[in-house]
């Protein structure tokens, strides 16, 4: 194991696309980043604005929201509502001062194995680069 | 920005207005008008503050009766209940069988706009009417001294927004006439089908200051001013040259503020000294009118963990404050509700440590409405920016893009 920083990422994974993918991912033996702790989510609409800022300011150093590709929804608009929070977020995020690089949203097909590896270990890369989250070691939040 | 759904611009301004002589201040002509609505304009009830006997405030009443309308105006010195919420808790479980109207302040109607959408408010049997809002009083000091809030309350109404008593939400408050007038056109006449949030609004500025304008916004608005026996004759091209006059300089002065605000509160450090005094008593939440939730996750156990989970994060962090995450949940509350925030400024006024509050959610709101081309309250036909989606936008936010792939279709839900 290298030196460098390990950062922890939250993901949260569609159950119909994106966790799929994980297990194919792991199925294939593809090389996925350990940073990521996988949260399963009945679709990527599921994901509750408050969860995503939750993770963010209990010190995760990344929010990955993983969902069906558009138009590929289980539940039909699921991912175009996902999407949309996530447009809100990131608008919370920069008025605020915070970082918005910080969380992002994946578009991953349950066939996507290899494609979840890749964008997990790229996410996570970026992370290493940025270092901690700076909420991680504050205590009067 | 990335396509979104293109607005239909409201901002329907009517260009002939109904006038009422004002002999004995406008005050007195808006109870008038409250009363001949009453009478001739088959209305059955109007929901307005009144007078509380003996004391210096007002409530939110429900009158049909002539001689209570005396007393009651649409403009209270103090806003001690957002009137959104007091029309939500009428009409919140059913349309009422009353013909009734609102009598508000802009951004009261705004909330009620939004509750509508929401579903807590229905405006089916509802006419809602606002009026040139001058600004309230800080509640707090209020109520410290009443006599000396009344006596600065009269200065209010003549220096309109220039006042140093005004609350802060007030001074800054760029939406203080009919709703929709901010965002619409500035010159020329407004589309006739442009869609408008009151149905009726009562001009303070007019050119005629012996006077008061009443515009028939909707149409139903207009059949109820026709109902009164009331002529809209009056040419509204001076009242509303004066409101956008005064507009411009209150929107500079909102986004000087905001500029400034955003110096003192960006960055982690300073971020957390500005909610750093709040004492979890969750006000504003409470008297936020979009902050409709019967039951809020803020105050349920859920959010608590069991103490093991504390010992550890605790341990991990070298410290933990408690009871934990008071961050949280205004920030999360900000997520859920910001897209609705009208920028009534109730929160601040019931914040007892007098956090900014408001301050920081208008800011916020004011940034993150305009990305979905949306301004809370000011249409009622323009759905919830959460509950509407086009197929192809905002393109830079997801990975892969799914923008040009496929036929733009305008998909709306029907909530």
């Amino acid at each position: 194991m290298s030196d460098a920083y390990n950062p922890r990422i939250v993901g949260f994974l569609c159950n119909w696309c994106a966790y799929t993918g994980a297990d194919l991912a792991g199925v294939s033996r593809a090389r996925v980043s350990s940073s990521l702790h996988a949260i399963r989510v009945m679709c990527s609409g599921r994901i509750d604005p408050l969860y995503v800022i939750m993770a963010y300011l209990k010190g995760a150093d990344g929010v990955m929201g993983m969902g069906c590709h558009p138009g590929d929804c289980h539940y039909l608009k699921g991912n175009y509502n996902a999407r949309r929070r996530f447009v809100m977020l990131e608008s919370i995020f920069k008025t605020l001062g915070l970082d918005g690089k910080r969380i992002g949203l994946w578009w991953v097909s349950a066939s996507e194995g290899k494609r979840f590896a890749q964008v997990t270990n790229e996410f996570t890369e970026l992370m290493k680069t940025k270092g901690p989250n700076p909420f991680r070691e504050e205590m009067f939040i | 920005m990335t396509p979104h759904q293109e607005r239909t611009g409201p901002g329907a301004v009517p260009a002939q207005a109904a006038f009422l002589p004002a002999p004995e201040g406008t005050k007195k002509a808006v109870t008038d008008f409250l009363k001949t609505l009453m009478d001739q304009g088959g209305l059955d009830a109007l929901l307005v503050p009144v007078e509380v006997p003996d004391t210096p405030f007002h409530a939110w009443v429900m009158v049909k009766k002539s001689e209570v309308l005396d007393k009651a105006h649409p403009l209270p010195p103090v806003m001690s209940v957002q009137g959104g919420r007091a029309l939500s808790s009428l009409t919140k479980h059913g349309t009422p069988w009353l013909h009734i109207a609102a009598v508000m302040r802009p951004c009261e109607a705004r909330a009620a706009v939004e509750l509508a959408k929401l579903k807590q408010v229905r405006l089916d049997n509802v006419v809602l009417i606002t009026i040139d809002c001058p600004g309230a009083l800080p509640l707090a000091e209020y109520v410290a001294d009443p006599e000396k809030g009344q006596e600065r309350y009269k200065t209010v109404a003549d220096t309109w927004h220039e006042n140093e008593f005004l609350r802060p939400a007030c001074a800054r408050c760029h939406r203080f006439s009919l709703t929709g007038l901010e965002d619409g056109p500035s010159e020329g006449p407004a589309p006739d089908d442009a869609p408008a949030s009151v149905d009726i609004h009562i001009g303070l500025l007019g050119e005629d200051q012996n006077g008061i304008l009443l515009l028939p916004v909707t149409p139903s608005g207009a059949e109820i001013l026709k109902k009164t026996g009331l002529e809209a004759d009056r040419p509204t091209a001076g009242w509303e040259s004066r409101v956008r006059d005064l507009l411009k300089k209150k929107k500079e002065k909102r986004q000087a503020a905001h500029e400034e605000f955003r110096k003192d509160i960006t960055g982690l450090d300073r971020f957390l000294t500005v909610f750093d005094p709040c004492i979890n008593c969750h006000n504003c939440m409470n008297v936020c009118p979009v902050c409709y939730c019967q039951q809020c996750y803020f105050d349920t156990q859920t959010q608590f963990c069991t103490s093991s989970v504390y010992m550890d994060r605790a341990r991990k962090r070298g410290a933990l404050r408690f009871p934990p995450d008071p961050l949280l949940f205004h920030l999360g509350r900000m997520s859920h509700m910001v897209l609705s925030c009208v920028s009534c400024g109730a929160c601040e006024d019931a914040c007892p440590v007098s956090i900014p509050v408001g301050k920081v959610f208008s800011w916020v709101a004011d940034e993150t409405q305009p990305a979905f081309g949306y301004s809370a309250g000011t249409d009622r036909g323009d759905p919830l920016p959460l509950q509407n989606f086009l197929k192809e936008e905002f393109c830079e936010i997801e990975t892969p893009s799914a923008c040009g792939q496929a036929q733009s279709t305008e998909v709306k839900e029907n909530a």
